[in-house]
């Protein structure tokens, strides 16, 4: 491995397999910012228009406020298409379809005029309340070459025009470019499942960690009669696999009334053999010196634990607490199991229900995707270390 | 007397506090549950006769029938007001079991009596919440091994085994190895490598799903191979790649079907980091000084990692292995995204999601626990077998 040649195969390797490794990333992160068209193309579009700045700057021009967009009552905003005065364009604003009655629609005055060099598509907001998003459709004739003020997002053919649709024609910056995450996000309750799913995972780690701690200082450190057999029952626990008890705890549950609880998403795997196992490995590796000086100076065990044991064992307790918190994050079989009303539902599963609502619109459903995952990628990259070493320690034996 | 055994009274206590709570649930008949009191009510006597009023909060735990926490808490009480009191022995007696029943009073509950349960349940005839269930001896597991589906489920547990656990073990081995010759950017590639495996499974399944589209995916246009349908194509794959020689291949020896493959491709793809992660950390245990000696020697790449690597990563390899093993008996969340029916035919049935339809489509908890309950026995046989061939060859001396 000296030499610089066998260096850079090495680099190249690990650059093509981190490239495999990352690339469904990437692919989630660049569909979440495809207008559908973009989406449901046969030949992949790696770079797609929401994603390049030049867009930004043209998006932060449309609409009152640059970042967020919107149409205000009684604003307006103009769009510019450069073309000759022969062939006028025309404008709408399209009908949601099936709507009796679309304030959107029939609050906005759209009207076309003849500007230097061009025509501008003028759009005003006749009504009471402000609008967050006015979609446009402008037919522009095809023999005419065409440079929108914003690309669209989907041109179809329309006889001789194209048929030029804009989801938003007020975005903003933030507007244009996250429109699919704001699609997502709106689409289903999702703070409400965040904070279930916070709420679950954080209870967990915190009694649970708290119980695992109790129990292993116990079995490491206090001579008392009868640990062996508490130690074999608990290793004799780590063999049953989990699908066997999701029955039998599905129906206690149901016997005591908390399916569709928290008490139904926290308990059952409070206690945890796993940390008990880890945190007395831990405690097992401190100096026997230490508790015996604090036992000479009249420490009980609840002193020796709070006082000397858990404060030097914080790196364990922090990988556990971090492997606990991603389980209960992540798990999507035993919410699925447990829950049924929208109000219990955690993140997992409302990115399930989100899969089967979006359909084909999976700008939308990789935009949740990405959302979904974006707190515990986030978490890795603030305490990368934790993490790592975290993971590493399930594996010593 | 000179001692007095309140770790006894303490344990009484949290059993007449678990059996007040079973008989309320109707699991426990109320004889049951007033024979833990006597017993509690004896240890209470004690222990007043021994500390005299200092023992008094133990009469606390006679109010359990009104409020279960109690017989925990009245032991716990008597050990503060006694205090010093009890000899040095008995207090680690104590302090050592109150420490350790609040987790383990937690997993006899919730994963001890469980196991029972199920096995309890397997033996009835269709039990749910709808009609009172008939006592049905071993027919579940009678009509279980002649379920054509739970041998599919069985076979694709096999062949998850046979195709993600090597694969994934020598790419990661590769992989290790490559990240531990001081190689720069090594945060880098191990982000790289690392984050699927922290990313949930349901969105990274949701991600697969999409890159497997038949019309827009990225795979068929990568793989020229439009239209192609990975999730929803039950021909095994040994079939489809020997059919252009003519050779037809039928049931067992088809081979995982393609849409299969798919999700253990999926799988592999999630699980790469965490076995890296801890191969690294197994590699950096070995001392450098067996790689120098043996570079003294002359040994080439390959020689010291077939002699001094693989040897010495034994534990590690063996560990994944096992994991693995286990794993995929709990195959469930990327098969429910990707192959929400578990797929055409139910070619992508795995044993948790065949439990899972069993017991909570089609609301049959007693066949469903007898799944589970053979599912537990071919795991403790396997891991028996395991230990018993590959543990002698593993070297646990570094």
């Amino acid at each position: 491995m000296r030499s610089k040649a066998a260096r850079l195969i090495v680099h190249l390797v690990l650059l093509a397999g981190g490239g495999v490794m990352a690339f469904p990333f990437y692919w989630m992160l660049a569909t979440s910012f495809k207008s559908p068209q973009e989406a449901l193309q046969a030949e992949p579009v790696w770079v797609p228009e929401r994603m390049k700045p030049m867009n930004w700057l043209k998006a932060a021009r449309l609409g009152d406020s640059s970042l967020f967009g919107g149409l205000g009552p009684g604003r307006s905003v103009a769009l510019f298409f450069p073309g000759p005065e022969a062939k006028p364009p025309k404008a709408l604003v399209p009908r949601s379809p099936g709507a009796f009655f679309d304030p959107v629609a029939d609050g906005t005055r759209v009207e076309v005029a003849r500007g230097e060099g061009g025509w501008w598509v003028r759009l005003t907001n006749t009504g009471e309340a402000g609008f967050r998003r006015v979609p446009l459709v402008v037919l522009w004739p095809k023999e005419v070459p065409l440079e929108p003020p914003l690309p669209p997002d989907a041109r179809r053919s329309q006889g001789e025009y194209w048929r030029l649709e804009w989801v938003n024609a007020v975005p903003g910056a933030l507007g244009y470019v996250f429109h699919n995450y704001l699609e997502a996000w709106d689409a289903a309750p999702w703070g409400r499942y965040f904070f279930v799913s916070f709420f679950t995972a954080s209870v967990q780690v915190v009694v649970g960690l708290f119980l695992a701690a109790l129990a292993a200082f116990a079995l490491a450190r206090i001579p008392f009669p009868g640990k062996e057999a508490v130690f074999v029952l608990v290793l004799a626990t780590m063999m049953v696999p989990g699908e066997v008890l999701l029955i039998p705890n599905y129906v206690l549950l149901a016997r005591l009334g908390w399916l569709d609880t928290f008490y139904a998403l926290i308990v059952p795997w409070l206690a945890s053999v796993f940390g008990i196992f880890l945190l007395r490995q831990f405690y097992l590796s401190l100096p026997q010196d230490l508790f015996d000086a604090a036992r000479i100076d009249g420490a009980g065990y609840l002193t020796q634990l709070f006082r000397i044991a858990l404060p030097l064992s914080v790196p364990g307790l922090v990988s556990y607490g971090i492997f606990t918190f991603l389980g209960a994050y992540n798990a999507l079989l035993w919410p699925l199991i447990v829950t049924q009303s929208p109000e219990m539902r955690t993140v997992q599963l409302g990115l399930l229900a989100f899969v089967s609502e979006a359909g084909s619109d999976y700008g939308a459903l990789m935009a949740a995707s990405a959302f979904v995952i974006a707190p515990v990628v986030l978490g890795y990259f603030v305490a990368q270390r934790q993490f790592i070493q975290g993971i590493a320690r399930t594996g010593l034996k | 007397m000179r001692t007095y055994p309140l770790h006894w009274a303490l344990g009484v206590g949290v059993f007449l506090a678990l059996g007040l709570y079973a008989q309320r649930l109707g699991f426990l008949p109320a004889w049951g549950a007033w024979s833990l009191w006597a017993g509690y009510l004896f240890f209470a006597l004690w222990g007043l006769r021994w500390g005299g009023w200092r023992a008094v909060p133990l009469a606390l735990g006679l109010l359990a029938p009104l409020f279960p926490p109690l017989a925990f808490l009245g032991p716990l009480g008597a050990a503060l007001s006694l205090g010093r009191a009890l000899p040095e022995k008995a207090q680690a007696a104590f302090y050592g079991w109150a420490l350790v029943w609040p987790a383990l009073a937690l997993l006899l509950v919730w994963q001890v009596f469980p196991t029972f349960y199920a096995f309890y349940l397997s033996l009835f005839d269709r039990v749910n919440f709808l009609r009172p269930a008939a006592f049905a001896g071993l027919q579940n597991y009678r009509i279980l091994l002649e379920d054509p589906l739970f041998w599919r489920a069985l076979g694709n547990t096999f062949w998850y085994v046979v195709f993600t656990v090597p694969t994934g073990l020598l790419l990661a081995t590769f992989v290790a190895i490559l990240l531990n010759t001081q190689v720069a950017f090594l945060g880098l590639y191990r982000t790289l490598f690392f984050l699927p495996y922290i990313t949930a499974l349901t969105a990274a399944a949701a991600v697969w799903r999409w890159i497997y589209h038949p019309e827009f995916g990225f795979l068929n246009w990568l793989l020229h191979t439009p239209g192609l349908d990975w999730l929803n194509t039950p021909t095994g794959v040994f079939a489809l790649l020997l059919r252009p020689l003519g050779v037809e291949l039928q049931g067992f020896l088809a081979g995982p079907s393609l849409a299969f493959v798919a999700v253990m491709a999926m799988s592999v793809w999630h699980f790469l980091g965490y076995q890296v992660v801890i191969l690294l950390a197994g590699l950096q245990a070995i001392p450098k000084e067996y790689y120098e000696a043996a570079e003294l020697d002359g040994a080439s790449f390959f020689q010291k990692h077939r002699l001094i690597t693989w040897p010495l990563l034994s534990p590690t390899t063996f560990f994944l292995f096992t994991l693995g093993l286990i794993g995929a008996f709990q195959v469930f969340t990327q098969v429910y995204v990707l192959t929400p029916t578990g797929g055409v035919l139910q070619d992508t049935l795995t044993l948790t999601f065949y439990l899972y339809n069993k017991g909570f489509r089609d609301s049959d908890f007693s066949y469903a626990s007898a799944i589970a309950m053979v599912t537990f026995l071919v795991i403790l046989v396997l891991t028996l077998v395991q230990r018993r061939l590959l543990e002698k060859r593993v070297n646990y001396e570094i």
